[in-house]
């Protein structure tokens, strides 16, 4: 009903927002739509209604080995770029670091970069001259694009944080490092929280760094789509899809029933 | 008696800019210290150094007659309440009290003895389970000041705490600080920019200007005999008078402003009114005047209106009258 009202007060910011909705979901409800189509092609309108479609995606073993392989990329690629760029975040506003911004330059430049530069790069060095897999190589890449955001979310809610906090916490006889963990990093876990769930995203939905360094022993989920869909056309795709919306939708539920994306994105502009 | 803390040649450099410079100062047990001055005299530096929260360049910081200026503050057992409060939000207002009671492995039962008792000093016993955001800028306040104080610590160090309260609050809490420093017989150093707040709470104050002690006394001690033009100013002194006996100075309102030749013993001025302003019970005016050498100084003078003859609305400028300051009013400035 408030929307409602908000739509009346301001016409052109309502309609614009309506708009705005519109261009978002309507391409979602035309490929969840004919996910469940008994028509040979993705096409639309959909004809008739199956489940086929879901049980080809979850039993294309290519789909399945990529999805696990993304996730386990995804989710370690979080985890070093979070154990790198938090305490760096910490030092880069706290400490007393020669050349801070060109340090803090460093760790967001992977965002500016374009990936297919930092693929070719890493394709160089890692795979050709030092003779890595291109799993190691995958994983350094995708570490360091997701660098930028364990920086910068952190970042945000770090430079929020009152520094007498953490000063309060010490003459009150806690270590640097009892302070850390009793005072500074519980103040920080929305930020930290909001960092993971952005880089676990960002990786997973990555296509042109994971293009460019792919190959038979390790592929992800959306180069594998994106292969799929240049042979086939049938609505397996749509299917898979839709399964991934679903599953985007089940952690976006648990992500505000535990934090509140308030909190989490508060992080970022509070 | 062993003072409380000393400074001892303490030295705190920026590059060329001195903070704090060769400073030499002792806080006397179970007394409260002002570091009083404006912004930028070194008072707050001084604190988080005496703190730990900052290493002097040079010199010896001595708590309790042991040299400290190398411990880390977690080892000083120093009480600090920070201007911004800096309570921990993700703790209960119990918790933030027990906080430093926890690290010393005070048993439970004992804690919350301790916490109850620190926070019905302050008058907080009922919010002990909000969260700090549940509470109003001088209940967080007082939580900052028990959070401290549940420590029992060997000093309760003061960083601006009521500039961020209200006018009225503020000075209430003047009276609350001062009554929690005699039930607890804390030494308590106090850092303000605020000459009234100095005046009313301290035992000795320390009025400094860029990083060095300007003077120190008692308020009553201060207060009528500024040692030199700066503390003069900043006590409220605003009329600076030279005379060949050297520089005097006297306070506004007691400044006399007579129509005729004034025969009050003193210093007698020829002048000329500049301006008039009503200030509900005063006339603040303002006067050119003649000093003994020939020099003409303006001064203030804030007269109280019902002292004057009846229907005296005020003074008209240009209007020549003489001022004077009467000899018992006129502080003579040494240096």
């Amino acid at each position: 009903m408030s929307m409602i009202k908000t739509n009346n007060a301001r016409p052109v910011l309502g309609t614009l927002a309506v708009l705005g909705y519109i261009i978002m979901i309507v391409p979602i409800l035309f490929v969840v739509s004919t996910a469940f189509s008994t028509g040979r092609t993705v096409s639309f309108p959909p004809k008739g209604f199956t489940l086929d479609w879901f049980g080809a995606a979850l039993g294309n073993n290519t789909f399945m080995s990529s999805l696990g392989q993304s996730l386990q990329l995804a989710l370690i690629a979080t985890v070093i770029a979070l154990a790198i760029g938090v305490p760096a975040t910490i030092a880069m506003h706290r400490g007393k670091i020669p050349g801070k911004s060109l340090v803090q330059g460093l760790f967001l430049s992977p965002l500016v970069v374009p990936e297919l530069v930092v693929g070719l790069a890493l394709y160089q060095q890692i795979m050709v001259v030092l003779g890595q897999s291109n799993s190691i190589a995958l994983l350094i890449g995708h570490t360091a694009i997701l660098l930028p955001y364990a920086v910068r979310v952190t970042g945000a809610s770090l430079a929020l944080a009152d520094p007498a906090i953490e000063e309060a916490a010490r003459g009150l006889g806690a270590s640097p490092l009892r302070a850390f963990f009793t005072v500074t990093l519980p103040l920080l876990r929305p930020g930290i929280f909001s960092a993971a769930l952005l880089s676990f995203v960002t990786s997973f939905n990555n296509v042109p760094l994971s293009l460019l360094l792919q190959d038979r022993s390790f592929r992800t989920l959306p180069v594998t789509m994106l292969d799929y869909i240049q042979q086939n056309y049938d609505p397996t795709i749509a299917a898979m899809s839709t399964l991934l919306l679903a599953a985007t939708v089940v952690v976006a539920i648990i992500a505000e029933r535990t934090v509140g994306f308030a909190k989490i994105f508060g992080g970022i502009n509070k | 008696m062993i003072p409380a803390a000393e400074f001892v040649g303490v030295t705190q450099a920026y590059g060329d800019f001195l903070a704090v410079d060769n400073l030499d100062l002792t806080i006397e047990e179970g007394k409260l210290t002002t570091l009083l001055g404006p912004s930028g005299c070194g008072k707050t530096t001084s604190l988080r150094m005496l703190a730990g929260y900052a290493r002097p360049t040079a010199g010896k910081i001595l708590i309790g007659g042991e040299d400290a200026t190398a411990l880390p503050p977690e080892k000083r057992g120093l009480g600090m309440v920070f201007q911004s409060y800096a309570l921990f939000p993700h703790l209960t207002v119990a918790d933030n009290v027990g906080y430093g009671l926890k690290l010393r492995k005070v048993p439970a039962a004992e804690r919350k003895a301790r916490v109850t008792e620190a926070l019905e000093l302050v008058g907080l016993g009922h919010l002990a389970a909000r969260k700090p955001k549940a509470l109003s800028g001088g209940q967080q306040q007082r939580v900052a000041l028990a959070r401290a104080i549940a420590i029992r610590p060997k000093l309760l160090l003061l960083d601006e705490p009521l500039s961020n309260l209200d006018a009225r609050l503020r000075v209430q809490m003047r009276a609350e600080i001062r009554r929690i420093q005699a039930e607890t017989g804390l030494t308590v150093v106090l850092v303000t920019h605020d000459q009234d707040e100095a005046l009313e709470m301290s035992d000795t104050m320390v009025l400094m200007r860029a990083g060095k002690v300007m003077q120190t006394g008692a308020p009553d001690e201060v207060f009528p005999a500024p040692a030199n033009r700066f503390v003069a100013e900043f006590l409220g002194y605003e009329n600076f008078i030279p005379t060949a006996e050297g520089l005097f100075t006297v306070r506004p309102e007691q400044l006399q402003i007579a129509s005729a030749d004034a025969t009050t013993p003193g210093l007698n001025l020829d002048g000329v009114i500049t301006s008039s302003a009503y200030r509900g019970v005063d006339l603040v005016v303002g006067v050119d005047a003649s000093a003994p050498g020939g020099e003409t100084v303006p001064l203030i003078s804030v007269l109280r209106r019902d002292a004057l003859p009846a229907g005296h609305t005020g003074f008209t400028p240009g209007e020549r009258i003489s001022v004077t300051a009467p000899a018992p009013a006129l502080v003579h400035l040494s240096e």
